[in-house]
């Protein structure tokens, strides 16, 4: 039986810039469960990161969480104080952002960023702490980790920056870790090692993921269950194999289009169009402006989040209709 | 360690060639468009024969101009900085003359750092708040205001007008000194060109550090800083400042050599008696071997102010001790 | 298929045309346009349609010396007592010390682009020393070596000159900066990757570098210009009123240095001058700010 770790209701979260207000996060819904990797797919802008940031309540000015409720552990994230959360951050919830040559403060040593952060949620001795640090560099798989300790980020290679920035969002063990396109600054070759290493690690500390991406083929070998994101609000929810056979959002299945496989032999077909304006959002369904099957009812009408299986969600207007997909 | 030290280093050698190039720019400026002789002739006033012919042996008068380099630029790397043609030797003055600057720009960079960097640093996180608009347009009018200027708006409103505080000199020369003792009347010199000096430098300190603040705090580090549960103190001043700070310390640095320089007319406008005025008066009476001295003294301090600031950086940012 | 929604309209999407946009929005880059706009009216009019010359004793002989502000307005701004009308001055001030700002930032700018663009284009030997030679020129008491060049140029060189020579002067020590910043950008632009892609195609060195280089170079050159040009004038505020600039022109530091000798008695005669110095300076500066602004996108979206 699945044991939800993470609810997210209704969660809106908007800016408040000078061009106006930018509907980043206008309406999610979604569920983690423990033992049940999450992924988080969508084009860039499609609200995947600040959903991230709303969880923490870390979204940067002048962006702030609007509405909603986030229930981890049984509790509203939303409805506590500034110090509370600070506990949370970091020993609860762990996050890994994208871009590993700029995630670490390029002044300070790799121990002391580490340190930082395990001091930060327990007081430790010196030399505990110390060996805490050296476990996480080799739970984390850097080779010579002894050595590490006393170099600088600009000193490391973007694959071992990576490597220590999961090590610092591991620092204080928490119970669910969220990966912002971990791997998108990185190497192909790399990029498979630290999938792997989430993998391991989320095996091994019997940690919760959400693992944030716009690649299919990422979601195809890590994720147990997808949601889908488009302008704000949520497509489709699905376990992984359906998503791939059977997609029932005709903004998934683009997606999938765009993906190469080595089993297929086809044409790669890009999404037309680009992403809406979040300021003033298309009416109806957001995504009609680029489907290949809207109707009238999409200009008008915005389609709500259905249940339409298990595990499985969709919010199309069309989804009975439509047979899309390559299931042969 | 060791790449610290070979930096230093660098920096240090390359101070040489700078050396040797301002020697070579003075002299031009001196010597270039006409002979010193003749130029400091023109500035003094019925010169006996006696005084002329003392002049020509000087400045080497009959000899060609890299002659006459060498024999300046040796003398000067043995000590000998040169004498003016109306208050003694260069380096006999030198040092009260240094001292009297610094007087004047030593508390106010101290002042401007200490108001200016929280200042800043609150401006930047608190960006589009009114406060922020308030101290944006504050500072960038300050910054676009000449001291000196300013320091005449201050001896017109509060010395000529409300005659609260004094508007020459560094300090009373005899009795009766301002507020009683001549501690506090030299106190009382110093408040208006040190407030006009505090209150530009603030402007641009405050710019700057605002404006680097606000770069950094986009950056990735400060977002999974905060997302590591760190307290917000730790993420703004151990995180953010820190990286905020090293181009400051550059420019402060490099300003601060300026500074030694004696912000001339600043000087001036309050007649404070420190290197810039002193310089501003001989080049005023065309007594060449002062400027000389003096325009190499300062380019030391610079050089040396630089060296320093140098120095300082890599100590703060690893990165820039590799190659 | 597209029916319904909104039609996207076709804007410019080069950077010119955005950043265009984005400065036409930005309230500080415009301000700064106007303040400039209208000094350099104030120039032109000074220059060719002012009456009053620069300098003019002329309240001597009709007695309207020593007039405090706001009194007459024949004389809005004041008069000195040796006859100089505070308000005309400044209009004259103007065009000398816009010629200066401008004229010294345009060599300078014409040089240290040269010289910078040669420093970046060029690695190895070549392009080290000329990267030392700018260093050189940021390391120097800069200031200390103008007033000296000034003092002694003016009173020795061409004597009516004047002002020209501040131009050469401040264009010949300002060049250095420009070129460092011009090495900076060239080395950030060379590594872009449509230019890289570029030379991957087989373009010439001489085709990159004026169809790509060039073009994204001006933008960060005209932010540091208008910054130069605000510089350039406050040097000269600080020559002239030093006594180290011609002192046959009208300038603005030479009226702060008469008001200075009148502090006592007759304010005005430094304080207008000095806001006018001040607006003068901040329009360049607000100009140079916005133009950052819109040019270089900081906001994430």
């Amino acid at each position: 039986m699945p044991q939800t770790i993470l609810e997210v209701e209704d969660l809106k979260s908007y800016f408040y810039t000078e061009a106006g207000v930018v509907k980043a996060v206008d309406g999610v819904s979604f569920t983690v469960n423990k033992g049940e990797p999450l992924g988080l797919v969508g084009e860039s802008g499609s609200g995947k990161t600040v959903t991230a940031l709303s969880v923490l309540r870390i979204v940067p000015h002048p962006g702030r969480v609007v509405s909603g409720k986030i229930t981890f552990h049984d509790e509203d994230l939303l409805a506590k104080t500034e110090k509370e959360m600070r506990r949370v951050r970091g020993k609860q919830i762990g996050y890994v952002s994208q871009d590993p040559n700029s995630s670490l403060d390029p002044l300070f040593t790799v121990e002391s960023q580490l340190t930082e952060v395990v001091m930060a949620h327990e007081k430790l001795s010196n030399e505990v702490a110390s060996e805490r640090v050296l476990k996480l560099l080799q739970l984390v798989k850097i080779p010579e980790p002894e050595a590490r300790l006393k170099a600088y980020p600009h000193e490391l290679s973007g694959g071992m920056r990576q490597r220590i920035a999961i090590a610092r969002a591991l620092a204080a063990e928490p119970d669910l870790l969220i990966a912002d396109e971990p791997t998108t600054n990185l190497d192909v070759t790399i990029q498979a090692q630290v999938l792997e290493l989430l993998k391991d690690l989320e095996r091994e500390l019997e940690m919760a993921l959400i693992l944030i991406t716009h690649d299919m083929g990422i979601v195809a070998e890590m994720a147990q269950k997808v949601v889908v994101l488009y302008a704000g609000r949520v497509a489709e929810v699905s376990h992984v194999k359906e998503i791939f056979s059977a997609p029932k959002h005709p903004y998934t299945a683009a997606l999938l289009q765009a993906v190469p496989r080595i089993d297929k032999k086809r044409e790669l077909v890009p999404i037309p169009g680009s992403i809406p304006n979040l300021i003033t959002p298309p009416s109806g369904c957001r995504y009609h402006p680029r489907c290949g099957y809207m109707i009238d009812k999409c200009v008008s009408i915005e389609p709500t989040l259905e249940r339409v299986g298990e595990g499985r969600e969709v919010s199309c207007h069309r989804w009975r209709e439509l047979s899309l997909g390559e299931s042969s | 360690m060791g790449s610290l030290v070979n930096y230093v280093l660098r920096r240090v050698l390359f101070a040489i060639p700078v050396f040797l190039a301002v020697s070579i720019l003075t002299f031009f400026a001196t010597n270039g468009v006409a002979n010193p002789y003749d130029i400091v002739r023109f500035g003094i006033h019925n010169p006996s024969a006696a005084q002329l012919d003392a002049l020509k042996a000087y400045f080497h008068y009959d000899d060609p101009v890299y002659v006459r380099y060498f024999l300046w630029l040796s003398q000067f790397l043995q000590g000998d900085m040169g004498k003016s043609l109306y208050t003694g030797t260069v380096a006999s003055n030198i040092l009260p003359w240094i001292a009297t600057t610094l007087e004047l720009q030593v508390p106010a960079l101290l002042l401007s750092l200490a108001i200016g960097i929280p200042i800043g640093v609150y401006s930047a996180k608190h960006q589009y708040s009114k406060t922020d608009l308030g101290v944006s347009t504050a500072a960038i009018f300050g910054y676009s205001t000449p001291t000196f200027w300013l320091g005449i708006i201050a001896i017109i409103i509060f010395s000529a007008d409300l005659h609260w505080l004094p508007s020459a000199g560094a300090v009373s020369g005899y009795p009766p000194y301002w507020w009683g003792n001549i501690y506090l009347d030299s106190l009382a010199h110093a408040i208006l060109p040190l407030s006009v000096l505090t209150f530009v430098s603030l402007a641009t300190i405050v710019r700057l550090v605002r404006a680097n603040m606000l770069d950094i705090l986009r950056q990735d580090f400060v977002l999974a800083a905060r997302a590591s549960g760190l307290s917000e103190w730790t993420v703004t001043y151990k995180h953010a400042l820190k990286n905020a700070i090293t181009p400051i310390v550059t420019v402060v640095g490099l300003g601060f050599g300026v500074l030694l320089a004696g912000a001339p007319a600043l000087e001036t406008t309050f007649s404070w008696p420190g290197l810039g005025y002193e310089y501003v008066l001989a080049v005023g009476k065309l007594d060449l071997p002062l400027v000389q001295g003096l325009t190499m003294i300062i380019a030391v301090m610079v050089l040396g102010a630089n060296v320093f600031t140098d120095l300082a950086y890599a100590l703060l940012d690893p990165r820039v001790r590799l190659g | 298929m597209r029916s319904g929604g909104k039609k996207p309209v076709r804007r410019g999407a080069s950077q010119r045309a955005v950043g265009w946009r984005r400065f036409k929005r930005n309230k500080t880059g415009l301000a700064g346009l106007g303040i400039i706009a209208f000094f350099t009216l104030l120039a032109v009019y000074g220059l060719f349609l002012d009456p009053v010359p620069g300098r003019s004793y002329a309240c001597l002989s009709t007695g309207c010396s020593n007039l405090p502000p706001f009194a007459d307005w024949n004389h809005p701004l004041g008069t000195e007592t040796s006859g100089i009308d505070v308000w005309h001055e400044i209009i004259h001030g103007s065009a000398g010390d816009l010629y200066v700002g401008f004229g010294a930032t345009l060599i300078a700018v014409v040089i240290g682009l040269a010289i910078g663009a040669l420093a970046g284009y060029r690695t190895g030997f070549s392009g080290a020393v000329l990267l030392g030679f700018t260093q050189l020129f940021f390391v120097l008491p800069v200031l200390v070596l103008i007033l000296l060049f000034s003092k002694i140029l003016l009173t020795f060189v061409a004597r009516g000159l004047g002002l020209t020579l501040i131009v050469l002067i401040l264009g010949l020590f300002g060049w250095p900066f420009i070129a460092f910043i011009a090495r900076g950008e060239i080395l950030r632009i060379r590594e872009l990757e449509f230019v890289q892609a570029s030379r991957a195609l087989g373009a010439s060195n001489f085709r990159i570098l004026f169809r790509h280089i060039v073009p994204n170079l001006l933008s960060s050159i005209i932010v540091v210009a208008s910054l130069a040009v605000a510089g350039n004038i406050v040097t000269e505020v600080v020559i002239s009123y030093l006594g180290f600039g011609d002192a046959n022109t009208s300038t603005w530091g030479l009226i702060i240095q008469e008001g200075a000798n009148y502090a006592n008695t007759s304010w005005w005669i430094a304080f207008f001058p000095g806001i006018a110095v001040v607006l003068c300076v901040l329009g360049f500066n607000l100009l140079g700010d916005g133009l950052s602004d819109a040019l270089n996108p900081r906001l994430r979206e």
